[in-house]
């Protein structure tokens, strides 16, 4: 009782001395106060009371706070009426009975009320599905029809297959704009594209890292211009020099090697020198040096040379795993008839 | 004398390793010590020789890696060039061991045998590296080239004298080995004269690969087998320095560029038996253990085509059957572990995988 006079009392006080630089005589008050409550409280009553009287007779009391809202809140009620906009979190207007905190030493964690964790953090009670709902409705006026023919994923891809995409940002602020607004991101399946073998390769080559080899998506993004429109008129340039330039082959690409191709090839590779090799010498133990052609389509087009290039193009593309090694063990085993 | 409910195969079945198969699979069958002493001087994993100094005797388990090795090795053709096989797999799971008894079968049969223990020993940590003697960009490694003759000459007795070596060699000016000369000379010189021991390692393979298919029948038939293990330190990296202080690459080590030309497939009458090794390996991860990821591109170039085998923990049989033997022979005191929880448990921490049960049962 006396801490709930004290405030008050304290409150007032600061008003009246407020041209002293009170802190000191406040702080010196309050200790007096302190020690005072401490002291018996029938000789003190009578100082408090007075100063009590005094202050409530200055300032209106506190108003006692009513039954919470949820009280009177009906489960079919609209929610919508209760949380309009994106607001803080109000214990008195949400039913629900939600804990969050740091647990008390072998108890719970804390109750809504008064709970400044639950304000802290942004809540989405605004936008309920129902909310959600009532948003689209008022914003189907300013909407145009979707195109009917355009009903599956794969038709809407068909007719457009590049995707075009940039943010809008609105805030109220001391400037209504936002520097993010410039960047564009071109997403275009290379399967759409009119691609042959050399020309995918070079693209993807020429690509890099906006390439992805999973979902078969180039994605360029520009945001090297000021403006949006220039972004995106950059961005479609960049897309029809990659096409035309992997179209073109130029003179030094003829010095492609082994290291820069992107797959593993069984033709020319030194595994086929060495199966060959190694048959050659099987067949003829003398004759080593005779390598006619004849003998080499005849040899690599047996079965189980056949095999074994499959086998080892499986093994470099795929990486290794068990079971390409166990039929890679099978194609040698076949190859020299174990 | 063994009751047959530990699983030991009887003791008429010791030598002839010729007899294995598939129904022996998860036996014991012993090594006769004389052939442990000429056959494995160093061959032998260092636990498994500590166990055998323990128990007395050598006993090794019949697993199907090392039979369908042995049964490769029976029905190959000796006429043509050689097969290579490799066996990988986890740590632990009894790749040199494996190697060990398809190396036995061999030695029993009367092979020679070229048995490289560990490569990874001739890729780190010599303390003398010379730069060679007759060709100036290679070094040579003293040390590690005698002993393995050394153990090359226990290994083979019979045939040294029996063959001749085709060429003359010189290795410094007053010293050279003529042609006609027997083996043993070649690496006696070898073992005595420590600068040129790297060559004369180098000579000897070269000699072996000459002669190996050639003659069909009587005295100088016979066939090569050539045993490494950890082969992955062939193509990988070395941690060996040279004087200014640059990493060595392993083609400038003669023995391993020595080595490189046996694992090659243009010689014929023999096998080549490898087996792939992490433990050992230099600046590999320890979950690397496919043949690829190990051998590293060039590798898997040189050594394709090759057989993989694959060697795994043990299945149920082959555990029961190792958890009998120990109990047997007294090494799980632990009166705990005669139980059948213990045993579960045992199931448990190991995994089955055979290294870290001989640990855990060390402690037993």
């Amino acid at each position: 009782m006396a801490a709930s006079v004290t405030r008050p009392a304290l409150s007032s006080l600061c008003k009246i001395n407020s041209n002293i630089n009170g802190i000191y005589s406040l702080t010196s008050f309050s200790r007096r106060i302190s020690i005072s409550s401490v002291l018996s409280t029938s000789a003190v009553t009578t100082e408090t009371e007075a100063a009590g009287r005094g202050v409530r007779g200055q300032r209106r009391s506190k108003r006692q706070a009513g039954e919470p809202r949820t009280e009177r809140m009906t489960v079919d009620q609209d929610w919508t009426a209760v949380y309009p906009t994106a607001a803080s979190f109000k214990p008195s207007a949400v039913p629900l009975p939600v804990r969050m905190g740091y647990p008390v030493k072998r108890g719970v964690p804390p109750a809504k009320k008064g709970n400044l964790e639950l304000i802290k953090i942004p809540n989405f009670l605004h936008l309920t599905p129902v909310a959600i709902k009532k948003h689209c409705e008022a914003l189907k006026q300013f909407c145009t029809e979707w195109p009917s023919a355009l009903d599956s994923d794969e038709k809407c891809v068909k007719h457009f297959p590049i995707q075009v995409q940039s943010k809008e940002f609105v805030s109220a602020g001391l400037s209504l704009r936002n520097p993010d607004v410039r960047i564009v991101t071109l997403k275009v399946k290379l399967s759409s594209l009119n691609l042959d073998d050399h020309a995918r390769k070079k693209m993807i080559k020429l690509s890099e890292e906006r390439y992805c080899k999973d979902t078969d998506t180039l994605t360029i993004t520009t945001d090297s211009c000021p403006l949006r429109q220039q972004n995106y008129d950059y961005a479609m340039y960049l897309l029809t020099v990659l096409y035309h330039e992997s179209w073109k082959t130029e003179a030094w690409e003829q010095e492609k090697t082994r290291a820069d191709m992107e797959e593993y090839e069984w033709e020319d590779s030194p595994s086929q020198k060495k199966v060959l090799d190694t048959l050659l010498r099987m067949r003829a133990l003398g004759a080593k040096d005779e390598v006619e052609e004849g003998t080499r389509e005849e040899l690599l087009g047996q079965p189980a040379v056949q095999e074994y290039r499959d086998t080892m193009l499986r093994l470099k593309n795929e990486g290794e795993t068990e079971e390409n090694l166990q039929q890679y063990k099978e194609a040698v085993k076949k190859l020299f008839n174990i | 004398s063994r009751p047959p409910s530990h699983n030991i195969v009887p003791t008429s079945l010791i030598l002839c390793a010729t007899y294995h198969s598939e129904g022996h699979s998860g036996q014991y069958y012993t090594l006769p010590p004389t052939h442990i002493q000429k056959l494995f001087p160093y061959g032998l994993p260092p636990r498994f020789q500590l166990q055998i100094k323990t128990f007395n005797e050598g006993c090794v388990m019949v697993r199907p890696p090392a039979l369908e090795l042995i049964s490769y090795l029976k029905r190959a053709d000796y006429s043509k060039p050689p097969l290579r096989y490799v066996l990988y797999g986890d740590i632990g799971t009894g790749k040199t061991m494996s190697l060990c008894h398809a190396l036995h079968y061999c030695y029993s049969q009367g092979w020679l045998i070229v048995h490289v223990p560990d490569a990874h020993l001739w890729v780190k940590n010599c303390k003398e590296l010379l730069p060679s003697s007759s060709r100036p960009s290679r070094f040579d490694q003293p040390i590690q080239a005698s002993q393995w003759l050394k153990n090359f000459k226990i290994t083979n007795e019979r045939f040294l004298s029996k063959l001749k070596t085709t060429q003359r060699y010189v290795w410094t000016k007053r010293e050279s080995t003529e042609k006609g000369q027997p083996l043993g000379e070649l690496i006696d010189q070898g073992v005595n004269r420590m600068k040129s021991s790297s060559d004369v390692v180098g000579a000897v393979l070269r000699e072996l690969r000459l002669q190996a298919g050639g003659a069909t029948e009587g005295e100088g038939a016979f066939k090569l087998a050539v045993a490494v293990d950890g082969v992955n330190a062939l193509w990988g990296k070395t941690s060996l320095k040279k004087e200014d202080r640059t990493m060595c690459e392993p083609e400038e080590l003669t023995l391993i560029h020595n080595l490189r030309k046996m694992m090659k497939n243009n010689w014929s009458g023999g096998a080549i038996l490898t087996a792939l090794s992490q433990t050992g390996s230099v600046f590999k991860p320890r979950s690397a253990y496919l043949p690829s990821e190990l051998l590293g591109e060039e590798g898997f170039d040189n050594m394709e085509p090759f057989v993989p085998v694959s060697v795994s923990n043990y299945n149920e049989k082959e555990f029961e059957s190792c958890y009998l033997y120990y109990l047997d022979r007294n090494w799980l005191q632990h009166p705990h572990s005669r139980s059948e929880e213990g045993k579960k448990e045992l199931i448990f921490l190991s995994n089955k995988n055979p290294s870290i049960l001989e640990r855990l049962c060390a402690f037993l």
